[in-house]
């Protein structure tokens, strides 16, 4: 009667709230089928006790007394409401916890397996993108290529972070090729000042003259260097290349031609072996770099010595400071700089440039380099320059000159100037400039030779052409395997012909001795013509002067050679009034 | 003129000097057509410019000349000169010490001797 119409809304009441807080959490359909189950259960319950208290109510109003019938039946009536209320509730309770338990559960179980798709997002995800991103890809790419990420959120935040990544990697990109470019351009204009001042150096006789020329030569090495290290660091082609191997006195001294300090540097080296001409510069750098470093941590008065060493798996060279000594740390930090594989140029405070362009440049030519205590008090590094880099010098440069000029191999092609002997490259640049440079020369004299001083001019280029010095055989000339003469490098065919031509021509005597006579003469007047007005062209009469030689001791009798120069430079009148006569 | 990079060698003239501009022994022991001589044979380990300074001048060589086989600078050349002949490598002989003016052969005599081979 009353007790069905007081327990089912609690039933209801309590059932629904259960239900409805537990739907945030479950999914959609698994809230109905437990919410369901815990409202028949507590209905069950509902209907089971009302029946047990209605028939126990029943039985207890049929077994009492007439008079307390009515009491009874309230009282059994109470009690029996009672009971089903607590009942229901017990049983509502007992159910709605089973599912919530169950529910919970579920939750910590999807919670579990999201923060593992987070976790791998953070872990795998984003890292693969960024380094795709790094390593050049664009944004579209790296997201195209990343593994699927698990929610709307997480793709947004991807997207992001490729945008925002990329857009850093392309404005690093852009700041690398600027400074790349930058240094590149101070680095040929470096290069062509070089030459400039060599040649200024070359038609500048006077030595206060000199001396500020060497110095702004320094200076420009030095701007040089750091052009290089720029372009180093920042990824560029380093700024010169050099077409042969160069030997390793060259390159000691154009390693410490690059530092500030380079009258400290004494050089230890009778290694005869040279550098490939494609890691030349490389090593030049990295020792200018190290003999810096060494130069600047010593004091102002001690020497930094380098030594080479040739040993079995290439050649070792040594810089070694009297300056600090580097404590454990140190020599690890420097190895550490050296090795350091990060292309990064955060790491690097502005000062401490060097050892990181030693570590590209090392990496680059597979170089090692490695520290120790000098026995100097200081630092000493050590350079291996593998043997794939190491040859010797070239062979055809030494091998026709030993007796007199074996070492202008290095000094030969130094000259710049196109009227040097021995400049190697553009033959038809050389032998034309010279030709004009030197007849303005040595004037009107020199007109009046009319043919045999052209042949020996050619002669005498020729020679030194073919690096053969003042040899008293006659020029080197080269055949090919087909018998043929042969053309060296830059040299041109007409050149050949000529050289081929002259050995029958001195071969045959009287012409031969004629020109030999003609030719000491002509050496007479360029001395004459020269010397009291050396000063202003040096250079050219210099070179005119060592052709001449070179062809009359080419043509003449071996003895005369060393006497050659004797009459031609003891008197300048004599030899005019000889000229004179001959003349006539 | 310039084809920067290449075909040239990389030490540099104050390296070659270790740095000096002037010769200590001046410009006068050493003019452009002194004669030089090398009184020893390079040996190793000596700066290639000094031993082919004492290979080019077995024979009597002038500076001048030297200048131009090596390739470098009369100025350069003489304080390479300099260095060598303070460590008594090398001997200079000065052409004009030589032709004091009563030393040397009357102009007509050698006029003579001229017309005489003409002559032959």
């Amino acid at each position: 009667m009353t007790s069905p119409e007081i327990s089912p809304p609690p039933a209801a009441g309590t059932g629904r709230p259960a239900a409805g807080t537990a739907q945030p959490v479950t999914g959609t359909t698994r809230p109905a089928t437990t919410g369901g189950g815990t409202a028949t259960g507590t209905a069950l319950a509902l209907l089971v006790s009302v029946v047990v208290a209605s028939v126990a109510t029943l039985a207890a109003v049929q077994a009492g007394d007439e008079s307390a019938r009515t009491a009874i039946a309230w009282g059994a009536g109470a009690a029996g409401a009672v009971l089903c209320a607590a009942v229901t509730v017990a049983a509502h309770a007992r159910l709605t916890n089973r599912s919530l338990r169950a529910a919970l559960a579920a939750g910590n179980a999807r919670a579990a397996e999201r923060e593992a798709a987070d976790n791998h997002f953070a872990d795998a995800t984003v890292p693969t993108v960024v380094e795709r991103l790094r390593n050049g890809g664009s944004a579209e790419t790296a997201l195209a290529e990343a593994p699927p990420v698990a929610s709307e959120a997480q793709r947004r935040v991807l997207v992001t972070l490729a945008r925002e990544v990329h857009k850093g990697e392309n404005m690093r990109a852009a700041a690398m090729s600027a400074c790349a470019n930058a240094a590149g351009r101070v680095q040929a204009l470096a290069t062509s000042m070089a030459a400039d001042l060599r040649e200024m150096e070359h038609r500048h006789a006077d030595e206060d003259v000199l001396a500020d020329l060497l110095q702004l030569d320094h200076r420009n090495a030095q701007m040089g260097r750091i052009a290089d290290s720029i372009a180093v660091l920042t990824g560029a082609r380093s700024g010169r290349r050099w077409a042969k191997p160069i030997v390793m006195e060259s390159i000691l001294r154009g390693a410490m031609g690059r530092i500030g300090g380079y009258q400290r540097v004494r050089l230890h080296s009778t290694s005869e072996v040279a550098v490939a001409g494609h890691a030349a510069e490389g090593v030049m750098h990295l020792l200018a770099e190290l003999m810096d470093n060494a130069a600047n941590f010593s004091p102002p008065t001690s020497e930094v010595h380098v030594y080479v060493e040739e040993v079995a798996a290439g050649v070792v060279i040594t810089v070694e400071d009297g300056g600090l000594v580097m404590g454990e740390v140190a020599l690890r930090r420097a190895e550490q700089a050296v090795l350091g594989e990060h292309g990064d140029l955060t790491a690097l405070s502005g000062t401490r440039l060097g050892l990181a362009v030693v570590g590209r440049l090392a990496r680059k030519h597979g170089l090692s380099v490695s520290f120790r205590p000098s026995a100097h008090g200081g630092t000493g590094v050590l350079v291996r320059i593998p043997r794939e880099l190491i040859t010797e010098a070239r062979h055809e440069e030494r091998a026709p000159a030993p007796p007199p000029a074996a070492g202008p191999a290095p000094s030969s092609p130094r000259a710049p100037l196109g009227a040097a002997p021995g400049t190697p490259p553009p033959a038809a640049e050389r032998t034309r400039p010279a030709a004009d440079h030197s007849r303005p020369d040595t004037g009107p004299p020199r007109q009046a030779e009319p043919v045999g001083t052209a042949q020996h001019d050619a002669q005498g280029h020729e020679q030194a052409e073919s690096g053969g010095y003042a040899t008293a055989a006659p020029p080197p000339q080269q055949f090919g395997e087909s018998g043929l003469p042969k053309r060296r490098r830059g040299q041109t065919l007409a050149a050949v012909a000529r050289a081929s031509a002259t050995p029958s021509r001195t071969a045959d005597s009287p012409h031969g001795s004629r020109s030999g006579a003609d030719g000491r003469a002509d050496d007479d007047r360029a001395a004459d013509g020269r010397a009291p007005a050396a000063s202003p062209k040096k250079r050219p009469s210099g070179a005119r002067f060592g052709d001449f030689r070179r062809a009359v001791q080419g043509a003449g009798d071996p003895e005369e050679t060393g006497q050659t120069p004797l009459p031609s430079a003891s008197s300048p009148t004599r030899s005019s009034s000889l000229s004179e006569d001959d003349t006539e | 003129m310039t084809r920067p990079g290449r075909d040239e060698d990389p030490d540099r003239l104050y390296t070659v000097t270790g740095g000096r501009s002037r010769s200590t022994t001046g410009a006068e022991t050493f003019d452009l057509v002194t004669l030089v001589v090398s009184e020893s044979a390079p040996v190793r380990g000596m700066q290639s410019e000094h031993a082919a300074i004492l290979r080019i001048c077995r024979f009597p060589t002038a500076v001048v000349e030297l200048a131009a086989d090596l390739g470098l600078p009369v100025s350069v050349v003489r304080i390479l000169l300099g260095d060598l002949l303070a460590q008594g490598k090398i001997t200079a002989r000065h052409p004009r010490r030589a032709q004091t003016a009563d030393a040397l052969p009357d102009p007509d005599i050698l006029k003579q001797v001229l017309v005489g081979l003409r002559n032959i």
